[in-house]
């Protein structure tokens, strides 16, 4: 790997601090298990032992983290609750390498796909930081994308298409890498992926492996998924039209959608996504899931879609949580109020599990929802705010 | 008090507006300009918007009252901040400072009555007359009211029906100064329109470029863009395009005692309109080798607009916007836990942790539990446009050549700077400023206040509004 890229020694996970995390990542793949064996219903003791703990390794082998919870005056000792772990702003990421692992121990990295100009965010990973990644994303999307969406007889006929590239495609990419684990995982066989990376690094549709999969599935009278990016969608719904096609598929087809344009493709309303959904794919709007991911993060949130204003409430799994912090005041809001999305996610072992993030978010509850920025916003003066 | 409804933009929320109504208002204000307006002298129109300022001023008037109760709810600016703000520009709009202007930027008070010139052009047997357009179309942008209500100012001087557009949040003070006009003289009503309708309507501005003889707009380089594009090839554009403003302190401004007497002045610019006006500070550069460091005047800065928000509070803010600075301040104040740990010997960075980016100083200091104001200092010289509503940035310089070096990126798009220098200094920087390519340069502590005839983006705006007459004798 380019000495550039991973400093010699960005984190201080020493050999004993190795093992610890091992025994850190048995505990919560004991955790995650109780947490499915019990319907996934949150248990705020459990979740708090697992932040405390995580927090203390955090704070000892991740330096940039731990100048950042000085500066906040915390430390593992005067951690009282899981509310109280500091929030890296995202954009740490962008100006340090965030995490615990040494040079010589890390075997890859995730990076955000960003928009071009902007420096990405690189999430470092070792192996057992992948199992942890693993270990939360496949419990939870089998529950949202899979057991609670119809029976197992369906699922087990389902034809997968992907729209996003491969793992080897696109080493860097932590959704290539989740959808390709999950297809490797549930996907019956015929199943496909159409997502290419291009020199560039631009993904894009292979048409004739997308429309050969739909045409094979709507023979075959098998249900479709299909999992992309809403850029991929839009790039979907431009192949088909060009090839003049569009498609019926049965009952039990159903698309996952991860947010986020990021200057790929024009910017569609959600209204818009769901008539094209409809017109090219022939899935109604309810058929249509939303993940809620970072390449930052472990742990995504889903929510599936009633009618075609898109996402509604995004839930995260029970190990891991999203606050709404009110961006005058630092503290949570309250129920039904708009702030900043802060998510703290027990899976995030090897990196940092509080993450300050940018996006607007309304509080539900123990949930979320996510708010767009608003275009029609009118500016408020005349001065110029980006040069 | 309740408003009759006069204007279009007096009707109830949602009240519909058509391509015709806008039309068969623009042929209306045409009507009666000819008839009404058109033949009045520069002195009646300056007496009646002397006077309707003056009257602005008195705490009892009753549009001054209704715009401190209902704008702060309908332009997010706090009442303090609206009122000093309106008092700044009514303070400004006096008889004598409007005839100045006239005479500034068209020769002599009387060019828009009859042949007339100064002194040099009769010699040469000249005279000229200058004459409004018959309908000027005003699209003003924000909630920002001062621009909005001298675009109506030049437009009722230079004696055009003017149709004024605002936007949804931004009507409500420009209607009552034009309600004000209507109380003193209900002709003047009768040659004016207001309209609110969103930005990017094209059916309703079409109509209303086909009836203007002349078009000005502020608003950002797209609007602008687009507007050019859509306008027919009558009509002359005046775009005033977003630009944005610093100040700068010499080093013998920073004498313990002085030095606090700027941050105050500094702390009036950043306060002013919070900071969203054109010719508010984005970022105050210090030079490096005064009394006070840039950085202690980045803390004296602080307490001065901590005190500042107890006397005039920066308001509420919509979540975008809180959110920008709260993003924005935790950046800064990651900065500064690194650059605070380079010095800290109780908690030791291994070497090679950070990216290799240079170890700049960086301060934060901020209101607590509110993102009401922000001073950051920096060491890093370069010029980051700020993210507004009393968010600044102190950075160090040797000199001014050294900070315009720095602002290199937005040169051409620098509107002020306000100066904190000894006259002799500020004379000699003036001219540097000037052939940088700056358009006002003021002291700090003014920048929001510019005298009524300050030339917008370096234009004469009543000048630029006139079609000439020579007559050579």
């Amino acid at each position: 790997m380019p000495s550039s890229i991973i400093p010699s020694s960005p984190g201080e996970g020493t050999p004993g601090h190795q093992a610890r995390i091992s025994a850190y990542l048995e505990r919560l793949r004991t955790c995650i298990g109780q947490w499915v064996a019990e319907g996934f219903a949150p248990d705020d003791a459990r979740f708090e032992r697992l932040v405390l703990e995580l927090f203390a390794l955090q704070y000892e082998a991740n330096p940039v983290y731990r100048f950042w919870c000085v500066s906040r005056r915390i430390d593992p000792s005067s951690l009282r609750s899981w509310r109280e772990v500091p929030g890296l702003p995202a954009a740490a990421f962008k100006e340090s390498p965030v995490t615990c692992l040494r040079g010589d121990g890390i075997t890859t990295w995730f990076q955000s796909s960003g928009t071009t100009g902007q420096t990405p965010s690189r999430h470092f990973h070792d192996s057992v930081s992948l199992q942890a990644y693993e270990a939360s994303f496949e419990p939870w999307f089998q529950h949202h994308a899979l057991d609670r969406w119809t029976d197992s007889a369906v699922n087990l006929r389902l034809s997968w298409i992907s729209l996003v590239p491969s793992r080897t495609n696109a080493p860097h990419s932590s959704l290539a890498y989740m959808i390709g684990r999950l297809m490797d995982r549930f996907a019956p066989s015929g199943s496909a992926t159409a997502g290419i990376a291009g020199a560039d690094g631009q993904w894009e549709l292979e048409s004739a492996v997308l429309i050969g999969a739909l045409e094979r599935a709507q023979a075959e009278k098998r249900p479709v998924f299909l999992l992309g990016t809403a850029f991929n969608v839009v790039h979907l719904m431009d192949a088909l039209e060009a090839a003049g096609k569009q498609f019926r598929l049965p009952a039990g087809s159903r698309v996952m959608e991860t947010g986020g344009y990021k200057g790929r493709s024009r910017v569609l309303t959600a209204a818009e996504l769901a008539q094209g959904i409809r017109k090219y794919l022939g899935i109604p709007a309810h058929d249509v899931l939303t993940e809620y991911g970072m390449s930052e993060l472990s742990s995504q949130a889903y929510s599936r879609w009633s009618d075609d204003t898109g996402a509604g409430v995004l839930q995260l799994p029970p190990w891991a949580r999203g606050m709404v912090i009110s961006p005058e005041t630092g503290r949570e809001v309250s129920d039904g109020e708009t702030g900043l999305l802060r998510l703290i996610d027990t899976a995030n072992v090897a990196s940092v599990l509080c993450l300050q993030t940018e996006d607007l978010a309304v509080r539900r509850g123990r949930d979320f929802q996510l708010l767009g920025r608003r275009p029609t916003a009118e500016a408020r003066g005349c001065s110029l705010m980006s040069v | 008090m309740s408003l009759p409804e006069l204007f279009l933009a007096d009707r109830p929320a949602g009240a519909p507006t058509t391509p015709a109504l806008i039309r068969d208002a623009c042929i209306a204000i045409k009507r009666n300009r000819a008839q009404w307006l058109a033949p009045r002298r520069t002195q009646d129109l300056i007496e009646w918007i002397a006077y309707a300022a003056e009257r602005w001023r008195d705490p009892s008037n009753p549009f001054r009252r209704r715009a401190l109760e209902q704008g702060p709810a309908e332009t997010g600016f706090g009442r303090t901040t609206l009122e000093r703000g309106l008092d700044g520009l009514f303070v400004s709009l006096t008889a004598e400072a409007l005839g100045a202007w006239v005479a500034q930027d068209l020769g002599d008070v009387r060019r828009l009555d009859e042949f007339c010139g100064p002194m040099g052009e009769l010699r040469q047997g000249r005279l000229a007359l200058a004459r409004g357009p018959e309908l000027i179309l005003n699209i003003a942008a924000g909630t920002l009211p001062n621009p909005a209500i001298l675009s109506m100012v030049a437009s009722l001087l230079v004696r055009s029906a003017q149709l004024m557009k605002c936007s949804a949040r931004g009507s409500l003070i420009p209607r009552l100064f034009a309600h004000s006009l209507v109380d003193l003289e209900p002709k003047l009503g009768a040659c004016l329109e207001i309209a609110v309708w969103l930005g990017g309507s094209p059916e309703l501005e079409a109509a209303a470029f086909a009836e203007a003889e002349c078009v000005t707009v502020h608003g950002s380089d797209e609007t602008i863009a687009s507007i050019r594009s859509r306008l027919p090839g009558s009509a002359r554009l005046l775009a005033y395009g977003h630009r944005l403003s610093f100040g700068f302190v010499g080093a013998e401004m920073l004498s313990s005692f002085s030095a606090r007497k700027v941050a105050e002045k500094a702390a009036n610019d950043i306060a002013a309109w919070n900071q969203l006006g054109c010719l508010s500070p984005h970022v105050i550069y210090v030079e490096d080798t005064g009394a006070v460091s840039a950085e202690g005047f980045g803390e004296l800065l602080a307490s001065a607009l901590e005190a500042r928000e107890a006397a005039d509070p920066r308001g509420a803010l919509p979540a975008e916007s809180a959110s920008a600075i709260s993003g924005r301040r935790s950046l800064h104040e990651m900065r500064e836990a690194r650059s605070k740990v380079a010095h800290d010997e109780a908690v030791t960075a291994p070497r090679g942790v950070f990216f290799p980016v240079p170890d700049h100083g960086t301060r934060v200091w901020s209101s607590p539990e509110s993102t009401a104001w922000t001073v950051v200092y920096e060491a890093d010289p370069r010029f980051h446009a700020s993210c507004l509503n009393r968010f600044i940035t102190v950075k160090p310089c040797r000199d001014l050549r050294d900070a315009l070096r720095y602002s290199d990126n937005v040169r051409g798009k620098v509107s002020t700077v306000g100066l904190a220098l000894t006259e002799s200094r500020a004379a000699e920087a003036a001219l540097v400023l000037a052939n940088w390519g700056v358009t006002r340069i003021c002291p700090i502590g003014r920048m929001q206040e510019p005298p009524v005839s300050w030339r917008h983006d370096g234009r004469p705006s009543l000048g630029d509004l006139v079609t000439w007459t020579d007559f050579e004798t």
